[in-house]
């Protein structure tokens, strides 16, 4: 214990700046509209303003027409939307629908999508988090032919403004004196000084903008981990990302993000992954509780040593979700038992795995089955994927049970890092955002609403895309009786 | 414009010689006409283009307050080019004496300042869509790309005057009437498009601080005194203001008139039509004053006439200006005249605009009479330039 409070005081604090999710801004959902059954895929922009693709297809025949509209989630921009846009139905599909919309803010935002078809019309909205991710270079034949533009027009104004004073006084016809030429070098010359300051002027200014929309890119709350005896304590801080330091600021911005306003997502303030590095052979599925001064605190439970990243899910009260990421070396944990929604699993490293096993054994005998089709898996393709939960004789269990209201839960994680994506049956969307757009059909939720009996399958699917091709490990949760079940399954995802 | 007064004739400092040449009667030339049209077009365009977005939201690049703008830039772009490569190649081009050299082309100056104009307005476009595309930036007038736009039209304006007063200067008339109208017009031109370079530091939430006079003071006074020196026109700035103040509240005016909805969100402020800008500031005032005070300043020097007419433009524009903006913030303020209920779709509930409240200032009584004289100062130096660059019109010829 000694030894864990000593390593406990000099872990390694480390915030990653990516964002929600973790290098998975695309953004998928698989629900109703109404009648209609919607795959929906929503690609936000890099940049804000910035145009955002949306897919819509339907699993449901007889849809006609889909129209999106761009609205916030709640408060001021939630109360007029404005003219909605309709989506394409692909020629080859008419159950294909695609479009794009501009994204003009950063804040909390939805996407909703009314659909009319053989059954009338329905709704669904799209929780899509507005975030700024980066800005783009200007490529090479942009940048050349921009390039020779400026050197003319930078050439052509030095040799007016010679000739102007060379010439433009004198009589029609006659000739410049020698007085003349050297009044028109003399200003070539001046006016060529004052087109390069103009020029590094304009650079400057150039990179100040450059530097103030910098400022605007996206960075999660930062989130620093220590250890206390057997506690985890998790402390956010401000990276300085859309807050109100001016009165003007204050006027014009109207999401400003805070600390204190998180929301409770299928029953927990926050739901933290810990993944042991770089094997991602052991994971926990757990739930810190808040203190009175916003620091998270978690009673750890016995845990494996290693060096663990830790993810961290919270949602702000206008439905805006982060993943927090920092890191820290635990020893040997002698801690409390799992108990309630807390899961875990451990396996082997992803580097001694093949990516073709679609069963995984859990330690109880039961197992999990990934009910993979034949299909190759590609980044950016949006699809289901399906898992089932058996017993060892490979019956279905009776006992079915729903893990925090919902079939399962899942984290697609990338072997490099780089992505982390905690998903559920309904998609990549947080249930609370959902909640908050006034969606009746999340799917997942309605099962867990008290009094009705309902039998619960032992399969669940999750929509997801992934959103760079290579190698991923994906942890699925289920649960039958008090058993919260964790399989680990590799995949390997080509590229587009 | 309407009827124009009589000219003044004996402004001092205007050079008084015409020079004789070639070109016989005093009939304003078709490229001059091309170009007023460009610049109007130009005009309207940038005004309709800024309404739009703050109506429908960004758009297409082919909406047709884009291709207004662009207009102007192909238009310039097209007539000087031909008229520079007439008057280099053709024989017995009438204008091949007086023109300027440059690149191996010949033509008058303002041909070369207005297709300069017209290139760079070109450029933008590219320049401006890849600047949205890395920076997402929509909202803000003055950026990078469309500074550069702004100088592209106001190079065409420049040109156009330059090849206005080169004509006047070569042609025997006595009097040049239709061309002295053309360039209150295109002064006005000048003033409006430089008023969309102020718009954002010259808000109605904005005049009751120093930012909106020291912008007041730094650029419409050389527009003004420019004009004064080169029509030798008794109330000149008063009828370049006065372009500019009816352009705006035409457009108050005229643009509610269409339906249009936002198309983008998120949607703070229910809009129906298209929205206008904010009520002219009331530059007419001061600018009355300053042809008042230079109809009786002739003898002065140049940089005497500039120290008063800095002090008489801001005094002036501060006594009428701060009350009307008071004004502006009040619910009389809130119709189809005046338009101060004209909201900006995307204009959040909480900024000074919708609240109607003055952006508030940190400024102690002191320290704002001491920025003021700092504004009479710029105004100073922008009368003097505008005065140097009206002299020197008057001595084109080429």
């Amino acid at each position: 214990m000694k030894r864990l409070r000593r390593r406990g005081a000099a872990l390694l604090f480390a915030a990653t700046l990516l964002q929600a999710h973790v290098g998975s801004p695309d953004i998928y959902l698989e629900s109703k509209a109404g009648p209609y059954q919607l795959f929906v895929t929503v690609r936000p922009p890099l940049t804000i303003p910035g145009v955002a693709e949306i897919e819509v297809r339907s699993e449901s025949p007889g849809v006609h027409e889909i129209q999106a509209v761009p609205l916030a989630i709640m408060g001021a921009g939630s109360k007029f939307p404005p003219v909605a846009d309709a989506l394409k139905a692909a020629p080859h599909d008419s159950q294909f629908f695609t479009g794009s919309l501009w994204m003009m803010t950063s804040g909390s935002w939805q996407v909703r999508l009314t659909v009319n078809g053989a059954q009338g019309q329905a709704s669904l909205s799209v929780p899509v988090p507005s975030i700024a991710r980066a800005s783009k270079r200007m490529d090479l034949g942009l940048g050349a032919m921009l390039s020779v533009l400026g050197i003319f027009l930078m050439a052509g104004i030095v040799a007016i403004i010679g000739a102007g004073s060379r010439e433009s006084k004198l009589d029609p016809g006659q000739e410049p004196t020698l007085a003349n030429r050297r009044s028109g070098r003399k200003a070539t010359i001046i006016g060529a000084i004052i087109v390069v300051a103009i020029v590094v002027g304009g650079n400057y200014w150039w990179n100040s903008e450059a530097s103030d929309y910098s400022l605007r890119i996206y960075k999660p709350l930062r989130m620093s981990a220590s250890v206390s005896g057997t506690n985890l304590a998790l402390k956010m801080s401000e990276p300085g990302w859309m807050q109100a330091e001016t009165l003007e600021q204050a006027a014009y911005r109207v999401f400003i993000r805070k600390m204190d306003d998180f929301v409770p997502d299928h029953g927990h303030l926050m739901h933290l992954y810990a993944i042991r590095q770089p094997g991602l052979d052991v994971i926990y599925h757990l739930h810190p509780e808040q203190r009175e001064d916003g620091t998270f605190i978690l009673a750890l439970p016995s845990m494996k040593a290693g060096h663990y990243k830790l993810y961290a899910d919270i949602v702000h009260s206008n439905g805006f979700p982060e993943t927090m990421v920092s890191e820290i070396d635990l020893p040997e944990t002698s801690g409390r038992p799992l108990a309630g929604d807390d899961a875990f699993a451990a396996t082997t490293p992803w580097q001694q795995a093949g990516s073709a096993n679609t069963v995984f054994t859990l330690p109880d005998g039961y197992k999990m089955e990934w009910l993979r089709s034949d299909k190759p898996l590609l980044a950016k393709r949006g699809i289901s994927f399906n898992f089932r939960l058996t017993k060892p004789d490979g019956s279905a269990p009776s006992d079915m049970a729903l893990y925090m209201g919902m079939l399962g839960h899942a984290a697609f994680v990338k072997t490099d890092g780089t992505v982390f994506a905690h998903i559920h049956p309904n998609g990549t969307v947080s249930m609370a955002a959902l909640m908050l757009t006034g969606n009746s059909g999340s799917d997942g939720m309605k099962m867990d609403m008290p009094g009705m009996k309902m039998a619960i399958p032992n399969t669940v699917s999750f929509p997801y895309g992934f959103p760079t091709s290579g190698r991923y490990r994906i942890y699925v949760q289920m649960k039958h009786g008090s058993s919260v079940e964790t399989g680990v399954f590799d995949a390997v995802a080509a590229g587009t | 414009m309407a009827s124009i007064p009589a000219q003044h004739s004996d402004l001092a400092s205007v050079p008084q010689a015409r020079v004789e040449v070639s070109e016989k009667t005093a009939t304003v030339p078709w490229y001059i006409w091309c170009a007023v049209f460009a610049t109007t077009s130009a005009t309207v365009g940038a005004y309709w283009d800024i309404s739009w977005h703050e109506t429908i939201g960004r758009d297409t690049f082919w909406t047709p307050a884009h291709l207004a703008i662009q207009l102007c830039g192909v238009l310039a772009g097209i007539a000087f080019g031909y008229l520079i490569l007439h008057t280099t190649f053709a024989k017995n081009s009438p204008l091949a004496a007086a023109s300027v050299h440059i690149f191996g082309f010949r033509a008058p100056l303002g041909a070369f300042i207005a297709s300069w104009g017209g290139i760079a307005m070109l450029t933008s476009a590219p320049f401006d869509n890849w600047w949205h595309d890395a920076y997402g930036l929509d909202v803000k007038i003055v950026s990078p790309p469309h500074i550069l736009l702004i100088i592209g039209v106001y190079s065409v304006v420049i040109g156009t005057l330059v090849l206005l007063a080169g004509h006047m200067n070569r042609t025997q008339s006595e009097s040049h009437t239709t061309e002295n109208r053309l360039i209150l017009y295109i002064n006005g031109i000048m003033l409006t498009q430089v008023m969309i370079l102020l718009m954002e530091s010259t808000q109605r939430v904005l005049l009751h601080s120093v930012r909106a006079y020291l912008v007041s003071a730094a650029l419409p006074p050389i527009v003004l005194a420019l004009s004064s020196r080169l029509t030798r026109y008794r109330f000149a700035a008063t009828w370049v203001a006065a372009f500019y103040t009816l352009f705006r509240i035409g457009l108050i005016l005229v643009l509610p008139l269409f339906p249009a909805e936002p198309k983008l969100g998120p949607v703070y402020q229910q809009v129906t039509h298209f929205i206008p800008e904010e009520f002219p500031l009331l530059y007419i005032v001061p600018a009355f004053a300053l042809d008042l005070l230079w109809q009786r300043t002739k003898g002065w020097g140049a940089w005497k006439v500039s120290a008063v007419s800095g002090v008489v433009w801001v005094s002036v524009l501060l006594a009428v200006e701060w009350p009307f903006a008071s004004f502006l913030m009040t619910p009389a303020a809130r119709n189809w005249f005046f338009g101060t209920g004209y909201l900006y779709y995307a204009l959040p509930p909480n900024s000074f605009a919708v609240r109607n409240v003055f952006y508030p200032s940190s400024d102690t009584p002191w320290q704002f009479g001491i920025a003021m004289l700092g504004c009479m100062l710029v105004g100073m130096l922008a009368v003097r330039w505008g005065i140097t660059r009206g002299e020197w019109l008057g001595k084109i010829k080429r």
